[in-house]
């Protein structure tokens, strides 16, 4: 592994390994959720049929899987982005990584609660 | 060679150019396309808590037109090429490919066609 990719300024060996492992999670969880979605359910999305989805625990396991480990996935692909197009200085990192912690946080909580209403 | 000396080799003469570079820009960009998604796609699938089983069917609804359909399939085909060329990104991680990259890229390529061409065939009666 080139150190440059692993040093602090160029992301961090936890972002690094944090990317794949999600990526692996998100590879096998979206093409469950592709496919009962965008393939079996295509023409047929309402609220009622996503109900009757989710009534599925595995179903439910799987895109509660699958929407933290996006959120992560999509926050740290921007927290690349930033940092190659010039976010420099410690400070400034640490600020950024603070707002998309928090941003992930309440992503993942807002999604669960939205969810919520087709398990209870 | 130093460390600054093999950088600047690599970025000349190796990964920056050809179909590593274009696999590069079509990964970020399909990236960023689908990290903007996800936000939205949340927020909308929320409306069935925030305003009701109603409001959440009244985009579905509004979504039911070919050419938003056809959106539709394009978001599949940004999410296959981002997963698979991320397989290829993965196994050269791990030195599967890393001298044999374009050949591990198109057969990567070969994978997400077919399985576009899958979604597609279930998407296109809607679209047409």
């Amino acid at each position: 592994m080139r150190t440059e990719t692993l040093d602090r300024s160029r992301g961090g060996m936890w972002p690094w390994l944090g990317q794949r492992v999600t990526a692996v999670v998100i590879i096998v969880t979206i093409m469950v959720h592709l496919v009962l979605t965008h393939f079996v359910a295509i023409g047929e999305l309402s609220f009622d049929n996503i109900g009757e989805r989710l009534a599925s625990t595995a179903v439910l396991v799987n895109d509660l899987l699958l929407l933290v480990a996006v959120v992560y996935h999509a926050l740290n692909g921007i927290r690349m982005v930033a940092l190659d197009w010039g976010l420099t200085g410690s400070g400034l990192r640490r600020g950024f990584d603070a707002v998309l912690w928090i941003a992930g946080i309440v992503a993942v909580a807002y999604g669960t609660w939205a969810l919520w209403v087709w398990v209870s | 060679m130093s460390a600054k000396e093999r950088e600047t080799a690599n970025v000349g003469s190796g990964l920056w150019k050809g179909i590593g570079m274009w696999a590069w820009i079509l990964f970020r960009i399909s990236g960023l396309v689908l990290a903007v998604y996800l936000f939205v796609h949340i927020w909308v699938i929320s409306q069935g808590r925030v305003s009701g089983a109603e409001t959440l069917d009244d985009f579905f609804a509004f979504f039911d037109k070919p050419f938003l359909v056809f959106l539709d399939s394009v978001l599949v085909a940004a999410v296959l090429y981002h997963a698979l060329n991320g397989v290829r990104i993965l196994l050269m991680d791990v030195g599967i490919g890393i001298h044999r990259h374009k050949a591990v890229f198109w057969v990567c390529m070969l994978v997400a066609a077919l399985a576009v061409w899958g979604f597609a065939y279930k998407a296109i009666p809607l679209i047409f």
